[in-house]
């Protein structure tokens, strides 16, 4: 199979606007690339891409943050179509990372759209609520997820049902040194993640806790999770011990 | 001229109250807009409430425009509790007290809330979650769905807190508990980046090789530069990489979208260069 039928796009166009639903809503973080690129491979039969897609977006998207409903790269949309696309053979993981970086960037332009014209659904709710009719209240907030979903179904629904062919000639006409130079850049992308997060936190001030935490692992070797619990500890002290030194 | 008296008034009851925070805490963004963005999201959830208290239409619509207006925070922590309270004053006919409640809370909890949310929990969470979906384990998936149903749930025991603490909540919130709790959680951060830049990037290492020919020997011996490397200072790569992109977003104040594409020539450059 080279291609999608017209079923796994409209399936995969029903996991975005899903995904994005229930990150909206209750925040369950179904958006994030390591859920839908998991859920993506389970559906076109290659979990293993969905992983390997789903994390190295997820180490990309690090330090972004939707700040006060800032847009930035839709990494969700990103995996969905990486993963699709990387599981087609002869594609493979470069060229899913070769779609899925691109696609999320390009994304971020229906965002913007999906944000906007939400507004008029307020605009209908403020006549609603000048008529007193709570009713149509309830149906201009409860359908204002339209935009926000279709924003991101429809452009999954046509990439994977009418991209699938494009992708795979495309990649294919690709020589070997491209795709190695694209494996290299997947696996230098995270960098772009450690930077924004490290951007946003007084490292100036706590620099030696990062320093604790390289020689745990470079020269240590300790597991991830040890870490994780070697962090905890190491923060709660410094806050307990500082607390006790300002008592005097 | 009497007023017809609407159906729904009478006295607030814990199931209006709890209709209200699963309104909330389920939709709360769904018709989130550039405009008044979480407003009306607000409305909708409040609607109990303000139908339970509005003796008239005339007051309904009242109650329902003051609640129309701009709103935005942290949906998931933070604004549950701004509700709880703003609840518990509409409930005692505050309701004004309750706008200038949102309006005071919503810029201190969006901040509070962003910054445990984008820069504490969700990278450790998701740097966990990825080293494991990377080495083909289950694992992160599920560490990350086990987050988000966590991150839904404690909304509620939000939402009741602060409905509990109502007026006495802005108190709470300039008490300082919460900047312990950031500064415990930036130290957490940080040891756990420091120990996953190495980890994550581990694959990149440099592929050089010297042939060195030592004298009275047949053949010219091979010298790999990465177990040198490696001996100079583990994961020398990795930290350069990272390095270099953290001085592009924060000296050269280049966009995540540039460092992006420098990320991107520099691999292509290494590649082509033979060097990794």
């Amino acid at each position: 199979m080279s291609s999608y039928g017209i079923g796994i796009a409209l399936i995969l166009a029903i996991v975005a606007y899903v995904a994005i639903l229930a990150n909206l809503g209750p925040s369950l973080m179904w958006h994030e690339s390591i859920i839908v690129g998991t859920i993506t491979g389970i559906i076109v039969g290659d979990v293993q891409m969905g992983f390997t897609i789903g994390a190295t977006l997820t180490l990309m998207s690090l330090g972004m943050w939707t700040y006060g409903g800032a847009t930035i790269p839709d990494f969700m949309t990103g995996a969905i179509l990486g993963t699709a696309f990387g599981a087609l053979p002869n594609v493979g993981l470069e060229g899913g990372l070769a779609v899925a970086v691109p696609a999320a960037l390009l994304m971020t332009q229906l965002d913007v759209l999906g944000r906007a014209t939400t507004t008029l659904f307020i605009h209908g709710a403020d006549k609603a609520v000048a008529r007193g009719d709570v009713k149509a209240v309830t149906r201009w907030h409860l359908w204002g997820h339209l935009p926000w979903g279709l924003t991101r179904a429809v452009p999954v629904f046509l990439a994977v049902w009418l991209g699938a062919e494009p992708v795979t000639k495309f990649i294919g006409w690709m020589p070997d040194h491209f795709m190695k130079a694209m494996r290299l850049t997947g696996a230098m992308l995270p960098a772009l993640g450690f930077a924004l997060l490290l951007s946003m936190m007084p490292v100036k001030k706590y620099w030696p806790f990062a320093v604790i935490g390289y020689v745990l692992f470079a020269y240590l070797k300790m597991p991830m999770v040890g870490i994780a619990l070697m962090a905890a500890a190491v923060g709660y002290l410094y806050i307990n011990v500082k607390g006790v030194a300002n008592r005097g | 001229m009497t007023e017809k008296v609407l159906p729904e008034y009478g006295p607030v009851t814990k199931a209006d109250l709890s209709k209200a925070a699963w309104r909330h805490n389920v939709t709360l963004q769904w018709s989130w807009n550039y405009e008044r963005m979480q407003a009306l999201g607000y409305l909708w959830s409040i609607l109990p409430i303000l139908q339970r208290k509005a003796k008239t239409q005339e007051e309904l619509i009242a109650s329902m425009q003051r609640h129309l207006v701009f709103y935005n925070t942290n949906p998931a922590v933070g604004s549950p509790i701004i509700f709880g309270a703003s609840c518990a004053m509409e409930e005692q006919t505050q309701g004004e007290m309750g706008d200038s409640l949102k309006v005071a809370l919503m810029g201190p909890f969006a901040g509070i809330g962003d910054t445990i949310m984008a820069i504490l929990l969700r990278p450790i969470i998701a740097v966990l979650a990825a080293s494991f979906a990377m080495n083909g384990s289950w694992a992160g998936f599920f560490i990350m769905l086990a987050f988000g149903l966590f991150w839904f749930w404690q909304k509620f025991p939000e939402f009741w807190w602060g409905h509990k603490q109502g007026v006495g909540l802005v108190h709470q919130v300039a008490g300082g508990a919460l900047e312990k709790l950031t500064e415990g959680a930036t130290i957490m951060g940080l040891v756990v980046v420091g120990g996953f830049v190495p980890s994550i990037m581990s694959r990149l290492v440099t592929t050089v090789k010297f042939s060195q020919t030592v004298e009275g020997a047949k053949e010219a011996k091979v010298v790999e530069l990465q177990p040198a490397l490696d001996a100079l200072l583990p994961y020398m790569i990795p930290l350069l990489v990272v390095g270099f992109a953290y001085w592009l977003l924060k000296n050269r104040k280049q966009s995540p979208m540039m460092v992006l594409l420098w990320l991107t020539l520099l691999a292509f450059g290494l590649s082509y260069a033979k060097i990794m």
